[in-house]
């Protein structure tokens, strides 16, 4: 639906041509905001933000801090595929692999960072993850820091499920629940 | 020795006074000026529904953004001196001074006060009481077209050039409607001293009214704040600079080279604020104070201390000023910006007959009052 909004163009009276009138309107204006948040600073809509923070409103097209998704048993979903490093535009991502001697069927990683210093939160490494393991769900938004370190997010920090998790469902899941069935067999 | 001393004492006390009064006010003024890059952000931040800078802070403690022209000033600093290659090194190295120095040198025919009596000495509350005060202020703001326009010329930039154009023609502009405005206040207090002025507008008109500048001259007063913030070359008024876009003429200054520039720009908002107290809101003039203490109209008298009067004085003009300092920002933040074509035709179609016509009146008013 096209509307169509009429602009007043009619040319200007002599108060307005004059200038000063329409200069003191516009004074009255910004003065009275100015005093309004001088006295009343609850009108300010701005947040200092590390301290306080406003609840995100939940939608899935909402990226935020990563997470590295956990197994029932507590290891990683991820495999160590590499495809979230490739994918990723800002070269963020920095995975070592390793093998579970126990289970010669999939990998590990043994060291995976994410330099959120870097990271431009586009939400590819969650598009190309074939295991699921990387989300960016958290709901917490990568804040300011005053040290380059507390930017980088180690397997540490990534490793975490959200309430309700882990589910023991799911076709990712399947190699980790056959192992746990036969481990549990034992 | 003590003969020296014995035999100076006027000329000794006189250039201790002076020296005093010198970094008292001038450090007064730098500081003032810093707080005011702060203030600006602040004002226009609360202006927007903002909060504005809040968290420079030292040792934790960061009083609502109070170290923010620290911050600034060290960030300056450490900052790339960067000459161009092809740059006129010398006169880019000068321009600077010549933005900054003349409008330090204007504050010194500034009264901020009446005198005080000290130790026997009377001393006067400026700097230097010349005569020509206003010809003094129109000659060293002219000065400042220098720093404008070697900064662009010696930067060798076809920008900072043109930006510097645009600047000359701004201010050599409406620095002819700066002057006449001034034209109808000399008329009537018969004087070129700013002190001389402010003396004369703490007389009353018609028994009630204190005659200050804006009474006798509101007309000289609404064109005289125009011209001012012409030649502070801010917005609305700002398209030598324009900083959101077109640069101007310190395109090629960066650390404390620019920093000097921008400073220049605070201190002549301080300065602004100053001479429309000055020469139109009585000075540092009390309503109805005079030197023995209060004499109300009405007949009610309350004597006050010689101090105390010295004091209120200066409270007063100290007043004044951060009241103007703060109208300057919020008009700055207020308005949008001139086209060139405007600025132009405001200051040479309305301005100057304006101020021209103010003249006339002026003169005519006094010829029939038989004062001429």
């Amino acid at each position: 639906m096209i509307s169509v909004k009429k602009v007043n163009n009619s040319p200007l009276n002599l108060l307005e041509r004059i200038y000063l009138w329409e200069i003191a309107r516009g004074l009255a204006v910004t003065i009275r905001h100015f005093f309004v948040n001088l006295f009343r600073p609850g009108n300010i809509v701005t947040v200092p933000y590390p301290e306080r923070v406003i609840p995100l409103p939940g939608n899935a097209r909402l990226r935020t801090r990563h997470r590295l998704k956990v197994r029932a048993d507590g290891s990683p979903k991820c495999v160590a595929c590499f495809l979230c490093q490739t994918a990723c535009p800002a070269y963020c991502i920095h995975i070592e692999a390793a093998e579970y001697p126990e289970n010669n069927v999939e990998k590990y990683p043994a060291v995976f960072d994410i330099d959120l210093s870097r990271c431009v939160v586009c939400g590819m490494c969650v598009e190309a993850c074939p295991e699921d393991a990387i989300a960016m769900d958290t709901g917490e938004i990568p804040g300011g820091a005053l040290e380059r370190k507390e930017m980088l997010m180690t397997k540490e920090t990534l490793l975490r499920n959200l309430p309700g998790e882990p589910s023991l469902l799911g076709a990712s899941n399947r190699l980790a629940n056959e192992f746990l069935k036969a481990r549990g067999e034992e | 020795m003590t003969g020296f001393f014995e035999a100076n004492r006027d000329l000794l006390f006189f250039t201790g006074a002076a020296a005093v009064k010198v970094l008292v006010f001038l450090g007064g003024i730098m500081g003032f000026t810093a707080l005011m890059t702060l203030a600006e952000r602040k004002v226009s931040a609360l202006m927007q529904d903002r909060i504005g800078p809040n968290r420079a802070a030292v040792f934790g403690f960061a009083f609502n953004g109070l170290f923010q022209p620290l911050a600034d000033a060290i960030k300056m600093t450490l900052k790339e001196d960067f000459v161009p290659a092809r740059a006129e090194k010398l006169l880019f190295a000068l321009a600077p001074f010549f933005a900054l120095v003349p409008v330090l040198a204007l504050f010194a025919v500034i009264p901020f006060g009446d005198y005080v009596m000290v130790f026997g000495y009377r001393a006067d509350l400026q700097i230097a009481d010349l005569p020509l005060a206003l010809f003094f202020v129109l000659a060293l703001s002219g000065l400042a077209i220098y720093g404008v326009f070697l900064g662009g010329w010696a930067s060798k930039n076809n920008f900072a050039l043109l930006g510097a154009m645009r600047g000359a023609a701004q201010m050599v502009s409406y620095e002819v409607v700066l002057g006449l405005t001034l034209v109808g206040l000399m008329m009537i207090y018969g004087s070129a001293s700013l002190q001389d002025m402010v003396r004369a507008q703490g007389k009353l008109l018609a028994g009630f009214i204190p005659a200050w500048g804006v009474v006798c001259q509101p007309f000289a007063f609404i064109l005289f704040l125009v011209a001012a913030v012409a030649e502070n070359k801010r917005t609305p008024f700002d398209l030598v600079e324009g900083e959101s876009e077109i640069i101007g003429y310190f395109m090629e200054y960066s650390s404390m080279r620019f920093a000097a520039f921008m400073f220049a720009e605070f201190v002549e908002i301080v300065l602004i604020a100053m001479l429309t107290a000055t020469l139109f809101f009585g000075g540092w003039q009390v309503p109805y104070l005079y030197e023995a203490g209060f004499l109300l109209p009405g007949g009610a008298q309350l004597p006050l201390n010689h101090y105390l009067v010295a004091v209120l004085q200066v409270g007063a003009f100290t007043v004044k000023t951060v009241f103007f300092c703060w109208f300057l920002l919020v008009v700055r933040w207020t308005l949008p910006r001139f086209r060139f074509d405007q600025l132009m035709g405001l200051c040479w179609k309305a301005l100057l007959p304006l101020a021209l016509l103010n003249i006339l009146v002026t003169g005519a008013v006094l010829l029939a009052l038989g004062k001429l």
